[in-house]
């Protein structure tokens, strides 16, 4: 099993677990590290515990035991009240996008920034940085529902990247794309992390998950079963 | 942490300047945002606006009515003035002697002595009736005593000066004016208790108006809001779109109401002055001033950012 040094950690997960109010166990004991500016596939079949883990970074959950760790801070320790100035620290992309369908797509992709108090002349060259990034400089002014799904998923990415924080997660991003569009923004999430940006996506396609070569976390039923260097997927 | 990018606008505070920019901008952001929410929907909008307009006019209406009704009041004599009239034919040096005895007494405060001529002159000039008068022989009015009580006398010890004044061998009638006049002031505190209650009634009417749009806004908003609030956003942050919305519901409401408020005006205002000419010489009525034309939309901003407030703070909760 690969493992990173706990102090240069920029996620970790020591001993969690998670049980639902029902009692179902969604996460069990569940231990690993990603170092600062990695890339790295959470893997495994429907229900593994995914979404949960991916959740508990977003602190959407909290854990029912052990420490989540986020660039040094212990999740338990925020309070409600930090919550939504914690969540700016992390860049999420979904399967649904979750994009505002009556705003336009650089209202969209603004919005982290208004929220984080940039200044209109700041937010204005940013948004258009991030647009151009990933393609879609020329699409600004068109309302979500315009766009293809692939180009609905690449503005939800600019969204998540606008604001450049330090750690991006994303559950399934490609799970409404085909695969030459799955390609696309998987390399998109790449040039990202070349640039430092940690990156933790949740998938289950493992044709890309071999293509991309990056280390992958496999659960199982909630258990973390195996942990794979990038140099060892095949 | 080594993230070559690792910017400032994640989570970290901004200096004490820029806090107030960011304060200044978000909300210019919100309320840029809500109004184009509102504009999304113009129908359910101009419904709100209406209900909540026409809920406030009525208020404003009964109060401007009322408050003209007092003008009239007051325009037809402030002093609790007795209109003593002598019997037809009673000669000046009796009427003199009356008057003189009367201001002798001590719940007496002042006498005039209004002649035939005065009182000829007066209808002549305030009732239109002076062609009529002119074709009389001669002049059938009699003198008029004005006994104005000595001021701070009790409504009791005027009644009784009154009675005094009705037993007094040369007097014909006695007119006492602060008798209806307290009846008119009665109707209009009366009324003016009516228009607190109904104004308070429809004020609240039309917060749980703008209560009701900005709930079904929050429930129809629900992605929305989960969006916002995974993306960093804070609760009042969240929260201030839907304020904004009802601000805005009130004050175009506020607006509608002083509309409706001075097109009823411009449409009375002709039978009423021509009313009131005929009891008061045309005595114009008093619409709506410039304090009330600013004050009624920023009372009706406020109700509005209210209800959106009361509401707002119930269903809109950080998801953990």
């Amino acid at each position: 099993m690969a493992s990173t040094a706990d102090a240069d950690a920029v996620i970790q997960f020591d001993q969690v677990s998670k049980r639902y109010a029902t009692g179902q166990p969604a996460l069990t004991e569940l231990s690993f590290q990603v170092a600062p500016g990695e890339m790295v596939f959470v893997t495994g079949h429907s229900g593994a515990g995914k979404s949960t883990l991916l959740k508990m970074l977003a602190l959407m959950e909290r854990p029912t035991s052990g420490t989540v760790t986020l660039d040094g801070q212990n999740l338990a320790k925020v309070r409600a009240g930090g919550i939504a100035s914690w969540r700016r620290k992390v860049g999420m992309v979904f399967q649904d996008q979750r994009l505002l369908n009556d705003r336009s797509v650089f209202h969209n992709v603004e919005l982290p920034l208004v929220i984080a108090g940039m200044a209109p002349a700041d937010r204005r060259k940013r948004v258009r940085a991030a647009l151009e990034k990933v393609g879609l400089a020329a699409y600004e002014k068109q309302l979500p529902p315009t766009l293809s799904t692939g180009e609905q998923q690449r503005v939800g990415i600019a969204r998540a990247l606008v604001s450049k924080p330090p750690v991006v997660i994303a559950d399934e991003p490609t799970g409404n794309l085909d695969p030459k569009l799955s390609v696309e923004i998987m390399a998109m999430f790449d040039a990202f992390q070349q640039v430092g940006t940690t990156v933790l996506i949740a998938s289950h396609d493992l044709m890309l998950i071999k293509r991309m070569k990056k280390r992958v976390l496999v659960l199982d039923h909630g258990r973390l079963v195996d942990d794979v260097p990038g140099s060892e997927v095949v | 942490m080594a993230t070559p990018e690792r910017s400032a606008e994640t989570g970290n505070r901004p200096a004490r300047p820029r806090r107030m920019a960011v304060w200044r901008e978000q909300h210019a952001w919100c309320a840029r945002a809500s109004l184009q929410r509102l504009g999304t929907r113009p129908l359910g909008t101009l419904l709100t606006i209406t209900v909540m307009g026409v809920a406030l006019a009525l208020p404003l209406t009964f109060w401007l009515l009322l408050g003209n009704v007092q003008r009239l009041g007051h325009s037809l004599g402030q002093d609790p003035a007795i209109n003593v009239f002598m019997q037809p034919g009673t000669a000046q040096p009796v009427v003199e002697q009356t008057a003189a005895s009367l201001r002798d007494r001590a719940d007496v405060g002042s006498v005039r002595i209004k002649s035939p001529d005065d009182g000829m002159h007066e209808l002549s000039s305030t009732q239109g009736f002076s062609q009529a008068f002119a074709a009389l022989p001669d002049n059938p009015l009699p003198y008029v005593l004005v006994v104005t009580p000595r001021q701070g006398e009790s409504e009791a010890a005027t009644g009784q000066l009154v009675k005094v004044l009705k037993g007094m061998s040369q007097v014909d009638f006695v007119q006492d004016d602060g008798a209806w006049r307290q009846r008119l002031h009665a109707i209009v505190d009366l009324g003016q208790r009516g228009v607190g209650v109904l104004a308070v009634l429809l004020g609240l009417a039309a917060l749980l108006v703008v209560g009701n749009s900005v709930r079904l806004d929050i429930q129809g908003r629900a992605d929305e809001i989960a969006v916002l609030q995974l993306v960093g956003a804070s609760r009042a942050f969240v929260r201030r779109p839907y304020l904004y919305a009802g601000l805005w519901y009130g004050l175009a409401s506020g607006v509608l109401a002083v509309l409706v408020v001075l097109l009823l005006e411009l449409t009375l205002a002709k039978p009423v002055a021509q009313l009131a000419s005929s009891y008061a010489g045309g005595l114009p009525i008093q619409g709506l001033g410039w304090a009330e034309l600013v004050w009624v939309p920023l009372a009706a901003a406020a109700m509005g950012w209210l209800g959106a407030r009361l509401v707002s703070a119930r269903m809109l909760r950080i998801s953990i």
